[in-house]
């Protein structure tokens, strides 16, 4: 037997251990994508006219134009408001320069410059690290997660929506090494989230609008919708977008849900568009699609070199692959995990972004600085360095051969790897697309200079910064197409591609993608695509949780509060036994609706005048349902019935004990279930399955893995 | 439906055939004027014309033998003609001015006054009156053919003028140089006229006495940066003196505040790994309380099925 189990039984209590990515969080719940089809359901379904079901259609449309619109507003925003800032702060610190470096003073302005960034830097990690810790980061690994079922606490609230374009702007105007784009997204969604309810929680206000999509099933599409039109804003790159949320949220699609998302893209990239042309004092210009543009791919010769390049070029451009991106995501690993174990109250965290960025490189226009250099001429390394992002990865693509001196783009490469991969992680609001487009452009252009003879340096530099990319977030499929939109030429789609799978293939060998290693590390249940494979020996018996709390059909109301109240079990779902046979399921968000409304069997009889409960009132209290303890229940009521019939769902999913675990698994992620019945022969309840007893098995170095269930 | 089919190959043909012939006359894109039938086929005759035509008594200054071949009404007139060759005389003074003015860069000091002439010849040839014999010069000089000769040539000159942004520093009107120019260029002889003097011998002399010239120089350029009244002249000329002051002369402002630099540095660097080391000393780490949910009784009585693989 295990020892530590030994132990355990022996002892009698929890063990703790240090926090590793082998564990999973309790505090994750799925989301209720599956409808229940309650009689409430089907009275509304029967009282809806067909002109009310047609309305419904054209508002799913009316919510995803509109959500397109906003999201490319706010991207809009960010980009004016970042350009402003650090121009202000350029300002500022050049005056400076020019006032103080003949007497002598250039580490006043040094210290100057360090102290302003550093400013911007607290005051965006401040509101993140206090106000709203789900801010955090880049808003991709959240976003994949809600998109695979999984309840993030206020992933999608306003509040988190407020902190993250704040704090993208002050990383951005701070001189951090991040880019825009990830955070981009995660408004998108939340955008989503919001625009489609119809109405603020958070203020308070309800515009008594779209109130058939108060749910999850209709939010979470709305949110694929969302991420989506961000990714499309972020680069320009609509059909990206689309297959950015087909990627993450394939197991539950369809056809009409992709039209609406696409709709929703190319709005949110137009109104970019033309908003930033108006800015621009250009109306009618409708030059810069994304907050990023790659600039004018032209299709030429060679790009026909660059494929049929003998075998020693693209070895080599995969080895580079190979050692370059395993490296940053398994640093990035550890330091991660090291500052969620030792750096994990606020005020050390924002010392800690404190504390990067006067190092990181400025992100200002492309002013020149004349650093030790004699009148007139410019330092060319700080000129790399103090550019912002998009505009060194745009010249390091298009600038003519020559522009670059080897030696200072190898030590750009190295010095902004490691900043790249520090940065990332910190409790500031920042992606980490374009840190690794640069890394991998100044690479690929060395790459470019030093074999000088086919292709030109601009086209390796394009290479090099999809393989770091790919290599960094391994995205196949969306980051191809985005890469090919935001290139404009389809022609370079082939050589992307080909690098994309070289950059997967090489780096899955040795570590996970990055996002995919901080949904790890924060414990997320996520289901992957498929069950382990070699896993078909487990059935639903080993892997379900039992004994089950159910109910009966007519249940005493303080039983069902007692239940409710017991904080040693967190049940969510209870299986309705009627007398021992499964006739239904019943969540705990609908049992307190009907706490909250008194809907007892005793009161049904006496109160006829008073209406029946309705979806409606679900509805209201949806999202977020009031905690057991706000509900008062008297002694006399506690002794009431009450009758779950009616808004039970009747017809739950069950599987047989016998069931394999992968068909389990498939059933599980394909229907975005959050309680799967197991039964007995004769239609007992003999367990549960929810995403936590699915999500703990993975294939790992010894075969079949099981990851332990932890309090965070 | 089969008749459908042949009559629209036969339609089709018949455009085909058209499309043919309407292609030898693609060549000609004279506008608004009617080709008679024998003109069109005399055109047509002529296969290539040896060298630039124009008839021999209308001056000396094309060469000139296959006009007489055309027809009066495709003739250029005798007004644009001449036209033509004024614009070719400023044309070339122009050229040759911008040419001896190129290095070091005097384009806009030196040539305004040519390019003043040349814009004012252009604007006549393009103008939409109608000269003396109520001919339009325009469509003729300028838009006949499909090279567009004058109007390219005219265009290029014009991409100069403005690349060199002379219209900061020459006035309104092309009369003369804007006073800031005047006055930059008054700065710079006086700094000049200081280096010439120091020149000999050792440079730190010259480096003590012309430094407030200088650094007046360089105020009044930034100034001049500030509102824009730059033009090629100028930054040339800046950038020369420049270049002398650090190069030729040494005497770049001293930069002996390396040390302070590097330290700042290195104490900007050190600071993070103070941090992180504290924090792995003193912090308590987190750690996580393990969660043994319930489980129904399997066959064995193993749950960790590590030990059941085993």
């Amino acid at each position: 037997m295990h020892p530590s189990l030994l132990q355990d039984s022996v002892r009698g209590c929890p063990k703790e251990i240090p926090h590793n990515e082998k564990l999973l969080s309790l505090k994750y719940e799925s989301l209720d994508y599956d409808n229940s089809e309650n009689q409430l359901f089907l009275e509304e379904e029967r009282r809806m006219s067909f002109l009310g079901f047609k309305c419904l259609e054209i508002s799913r449309w009316v919510i995803c134009g509109l959500i397109g619109f906003l999201t490319g507003l706010i991207a809009c925003c960010i980009d004016i408001a970042v350009e402003n800032l650090a121009g202000v702060k350029y300002y500022v610190v050049k005056q400076n320069i020019e006032k103080f470096t003949e007497v002598g003073g250039l580490s006043i302005s040094l210290i100057l410059w360090a102290v302003l960034n550093s400013a911007f830097v607290m005051v965006g990690a401040v509101i993140v690290a206090f106000f709203e810790p789900g801010a955090a980061g880049s808003g991709i690994p959240q976003i994949k997660c809600y998109l695979n079922g999984v309840k993030i606490p206020r992933v999608v609230r306003l509040k988190t929506l407020v902190v993250k374009v704040c704090g993208v702007i002050c990383s951005v105007a701070g001189g951090l090494a991040v880019g825009k784009e990830g955070p981009m997204i995660h408004s998108g969604a939340v955008v989503a989230a919001g625009v489609s309810q119809g109405r603020s929680t958070s203020l308070k206000k309800d515009f008594k609008i779209f109130e058939y999509f108060r749910r999850d099933t209709e939010k979470r599409d709305f949110v694929s919708a969302g991420a989506a039109a961000g990714v499309s804003a972020a680069f320009g790159a609509p059909v990206g977008g689309v297959l950015f949320s087909l990627e993450e949220g394939a197991s539950f699609w369809n056809q009409m849900l992709t039209w609406r998302i696409f709709f929703a893209s190319m709005i949110s990239t137009f109104t970019l568009n033309f908003f930033l042309s108006i800015y621009n004092n250009k109306p009618g210009d409708l030059s810069s699609p994304g907050l990023i543009n790659f600039g004018r791919f032209e299709s030429d010769v060679s790009v026909c070199l660059l494929l049929s390049s003998p075998k020693p070029c693209v070895i080599s451009l995969s080895t580079v692959c190979l050692v370059l991106n395993p490296v940053f995501n398994i640093l990035n690993y550890w330091l991660t995990l090291f500052r969620i174990r030792y750096v994990h109250r606020p005020c050390l965290q924002v010392m800690e972004a404190m504390l990067v960025a006067p190092l990181g490189p400025d992100q200002s226009e492309d002013y020149p600085l004349q650093l030790f250099c004699a009148d007139g001429e410019y330092n060319s390394m700080a000129t790399a360095f103090f550019n912002t992002p998009e505009r060194s990865v745009r010249s390091l693509f298009h600038n003519p051969p020559g522009s670059y001196n080897p030696l200072t783009l190898s030590l750009f490469t190295l010095t902004y790897f490691f900043l790249a991969c520090w940065t990332y992680g910190l409790t500031v609001s920042a992606g980490v697309f374009i840190p690794s487009l640069l890394i991998g452009a100044a690479w690929g252009r060395l790459f470019g200079i030093l074999l000088a003879v086919w292709a030109v340096p601009g086209k390796y530099a394009l290479m090099g910064a999809a393989a770091q990319l790919g290599g960094i977030v391994r995205m196949t499929l969306s980051l191809t197409v985005i890469m090919v939109e935001a290139t404009g030429n389809v022609t370079y789609g082939l050589p992307i591609m080909l690098v994309l799978l070289t950059a997967k293939i090489v780096g899955d060998y040795f570590v996970e993608g990055l996002y995919d290693i901080h949904i790890k590390l924060q414990s997320v249940p996520f289901l992957h695509l498929e069950a382990p494979a070699t896993s078909h020996w487990l059935t639903a018996r080993e892997v379900m949780g039992a004994p089950v709390t159910c109910f009966n059909r007519i249940e005493k109301v303080g039983t069902i509060v007692d239940v409710l109240s017991n904080t040693s079990t967190n049940h969510n779902g209870f299986p309705v036994v009627m007398p021992v046979a499964i006739c239904g399921l019943i969540l705990r968000s609908q049992l307190i609706v009907l706490l909250k409304h008194k809907v007892f069997v005793e009161l049904a009889r006496s109160r006829l005048t008073q209406r029946k409960l309705q979806l409606k009132d679900f509805r209201d209290a949806y999202p977020r349902f009031p905690p057991i303890q706000s509900i008062h229940v008297s002694q006399d009521e506690r002794e009431c019935m009450m009758d779950l019939t009616e808004f039970m769902n009747p017809t739950p999913y069950t599987v047989p004990q016998e069931t394999s675990l992968p068909r389990v698994f498939k059933l599980f992620r394909a229907l975005g279930l959050r309680h799967l019945v197991v039964v007995d022969s004769e239609n007992r309840v003999v367990g549960l399955v929810t995403r936590k007893d699915l999500a703990r098995y993975h294939l790992g170095k010894h075969g079949l893995e099981e990851m332990q269930l932890a309090q965070t | 439906m089969y008749i459908f089919q042949v009559v629209a190959l036969l339609i089709a043909l018949l455009y085909y055939g058209n499309a043919q012939t309407s292609t030898v006359a693609v060549n000609h894109t004279i506008l608004g004027s009617e080709l008679s039938a024998d003109g069109l086929k005399q055109l047509a005759a002529i296969v290539a014309p040896q060298s630039p035509v124009f008839h021999p008594s209308r001056g000396s200054y094309f060469s000139l033998n296959l006009l007489s071949a055309f027809p009066e009404d495709l003739e250029v007139s005798d007004y644009c003609v001449e036209l033509l060759a004024i614009f070719g005389q400023r044309y070339s003074t122009y050229v040759n001015c911008l040419v001896s003015a190129a290095r070091p860069v005097k384009v806009c000091q030196n040539c305004y006054g040519s390019y003043d002439n040349l814009m004012d010849i252009y604007t006549n040839i393009s103008s939409d009156q109608m000269g003396p014999g109520n001919v339009s010069c325009r469509d003729s000089l300028l838009r006949s053919d499909r090279l567009m000769l004058v109007f390219l040539l005219y265009n290029n000159l014009e991409d100069i003028w403005t690349g060199s942004e002379c219209n900061s520093c020459v006035s309104l009107g092309l009369h003369s140089l804007t006073n800031d120019t005047l006055y930059f260029m008054a700065t710079l002889n006086q700094s000049l006229r200081c280096f010439e003097k120091f020149q000999q011998g050792n440079h730190s002399a010259l480096c003590k006495e012309c430094k407030a010239t200088y650094r007046g120089l360089n105020e009044l350029y930034s100034r001049m940066e500030k509102n824009r009244t730059l033009c090629i002249d100028i930054e040339d000329s800046m950038n020369m003196t420049r270049r002398l002051w650090s190069k030729n002369f040494n005497c770049s402002f001293p930069r002996a505040e390396n040390v302070p630099v590097i330290a700042v540095s290195s104490f900007m660097l050190f600071l993070p790994i103070i941090f992180y080391l504290s924090s792995f000393l003193h912090s308590e780490q987190k750690k996580r309380k393990l969660i043994h949910p319930k489980r129904a009784k399997s066959n064995t009585s193993l749950v960790n099925i590590q030990d059941r693989l085993s």
